[in-house]
This record gives C-alpha cells, structure tokens and sequence, in this order.
C-alpha cells in the first residue's frame, strides 16, 4: 500500500473528496458582458464566473505582480 | 451575494446563518430559487470557509433536492441573481427533478504499482520501459473502472471518472435507500482483492452531477 493511503485516515480521505467536490464541482454561474460606447457595442466578454477558488487566484495575482 | 444552491421554487427558505454570519436568504423565480446569504466586506475562500461551505451545504441536502453552486460563487446584486434563475430555471428546474432522492457517493480506489521487472543488476530503465510501465498502470486504471462500474451498475443512475492522482475516483448517483448495498458491495470487491485500499465517501449533494450529462452531449 502506499504510503499516502497509509499515513491518511479515511475521515481526511473523505474530507480532501468532499472540498474537492466543493471547489471542482457544482453549478458554474455564466454570463456575457457588452461593452459599448455611446449606444455603439464594441466589446463581447462570455464569462464563466469561477475558474478558480479565489485564494488561488490571489496567488497568481500576487505571483505576476512579483514578477512584473 | 454569496451563492450556495439552487433549490426548487417552492423550497422553504433554511433558518440558518451563512459563512460571513448573515441569515441565508432564498430568492426566488418561477420554476427554480437560490440561496444565497448578504456577503458585505471582505470574504475570503478560505480553507476553514470552504469547509464551513461543504458542511452547510450537506446540511441543507435535507431540506429539498439542491443543485449546489460551486464556491465561492458571488453576484453583486439580488436582481443579478434573480436573471441567473431566469436564464437557468427551466434546466435546473428539470435536473432538479431527476436528482429527487439521489446523493453522490465517490468511490476511491488504490492499489499498490508493482515493481518494474529488472533483467538483470545492470538493466538501466530506458524510455521506452518507461513508457511501457506507464501503458500498463493506464491499462490497469482502465480496467479497475471498468471492474467498478459494472459492479455498481445495479445501483447507480450516472457515473463520472473523476481526475485522479493516484489510483481511481468515480463519482456515483445513487439513491438513497440504495447507498448501504453500494457500499457493502465495494468493501466486498475491497476484501476480494490483493492489497486494493476502497474508499465510499459521503452521500453528499450531487456536486458531480448539476448538469444532465446526456444533455451536454447531445
């Protein structure tokens, strides 16, 4: 068995599953975004509201602002 | 507005608080609602948070079939929202319907890797053995899903491969009255094995199943 399996209880198995679910699961709100200028549309966004949990996304916001 | 799960339009409204202490709130359209809870100031998805989300939303299965919304999902307004339910209500108002009395169940599964063959103290592993070793741990998952599968065939509605590490994960439909065979049956299959380690967790609210797979692929 390997060492992973060993070193975990089934309850933190099930609860690592159940935040997984969580986070890569369920209803994923979307919606478009037109923006215009003087009742002229110039710009279509389709959004998926979530991509990512937010801690994550701070993450990745803190990394390129490091980097930049 | 944090949003927590799409319920049925004539669901009652929970008496409860949600995660940043204000009292959940259902908005409803025609056919479908939403809780959601007042989310002012900072929030933050935390990993207390989303647990303390997991456990509310499991809590709430109770009250009506849910689809729930993946966290943290928020929208600015309360008429945002009620356009989410309007866009949606007819789909979710449907799914919601098919997933009466059914939870998830996710079964994982975990054996150990054999050894790579060595032909002799000087065999160098190469990319091609590489390759091969990988080719038959695939072929080994396949066959462990396939073996899974057909034997909870009797019991669920839908299943779903889930991405997966190490080992397997299927994510199961099943209804509720059904969930104690699914599970001997699996811990049957774990004890017929050589070392295999099988995991049933929950039931919990469908998180795998919000969509009607059969509809996205028409």
């Amino acid at each position: 068995m390997s060492d992973d399996m060993e070193r975990w209880s089934n309850e933190d198995v099930a609860l690592v599953d159940l935040l997984d679910r969580v986070i890569g699961g369920g209803v994923v709100i979307t919606g478009e975004v037109v923006i215009g200028i003087a009742g002229v549309d110039l710009v279509y966004l389709g959004l998926q509201l979530v991509l990512a949990p937010a801690h994550e996304v701070e993450q990745h916001v803190a990394l390129g602002r490091r980097s930049a | 507005m944090l949003l927590y799960a799409v319920v049925p339009g004539d669901a009652t409204a929970p008496d409860r608080q949600g995660l940043t202490g204000h009292r959940l709130e259902i908005i409803r359209s025609a056919l479908a609602a939403m809780i959601v809870e007042e989310c002012t100031g900072d929030f933050h998805a935390t990993k207390e948070n989303s647990l303390a989300f997991a456990e509310l939303i499991c809590s709430l299965k109770t009250i009506a079939p849910m689809l729930p919304i993946r966290f943290p999902t928020m929208l600015a307004t309360q008429s945002a929202v009620l356009a989410q339910l309007q866009a949606n209500e007819t789909a979710w108002h449907h799914r919601l319907t098919e997933l009466q009395g059914l939870s998830e169940v996710v079964i994982r599964a975990q054996w150990p890797e054999p050894e790579p063959e060595r032909i002799d103290a000087s065999f160098i592993p190469t990319g091609t053995s590489y390759l091969l070793s990988r080719a038959a741990a695939l072929q080994r998952r396949d066959a462990s899903v396939a073996e899974i599968s057909e034997l909870v065939r009797e019991w669920v509605r839908e299943i779903k491969v889930l991405p997966s590490q190490q080992g397997i994960r299927i994510a199961c439909l099943v209804a509720n009255d059904d969930i104690p065979e699914l599970k001997e049956a699996v811990l049957g299959w774990q004890q017929a094995g050589d070392h295999r380690h099988v995991v049933v967790n929950g039931p919990w609210p469908p998180f795998s199943f919000v969509v009607d797979q059969e509809a996205v692929g028409a």
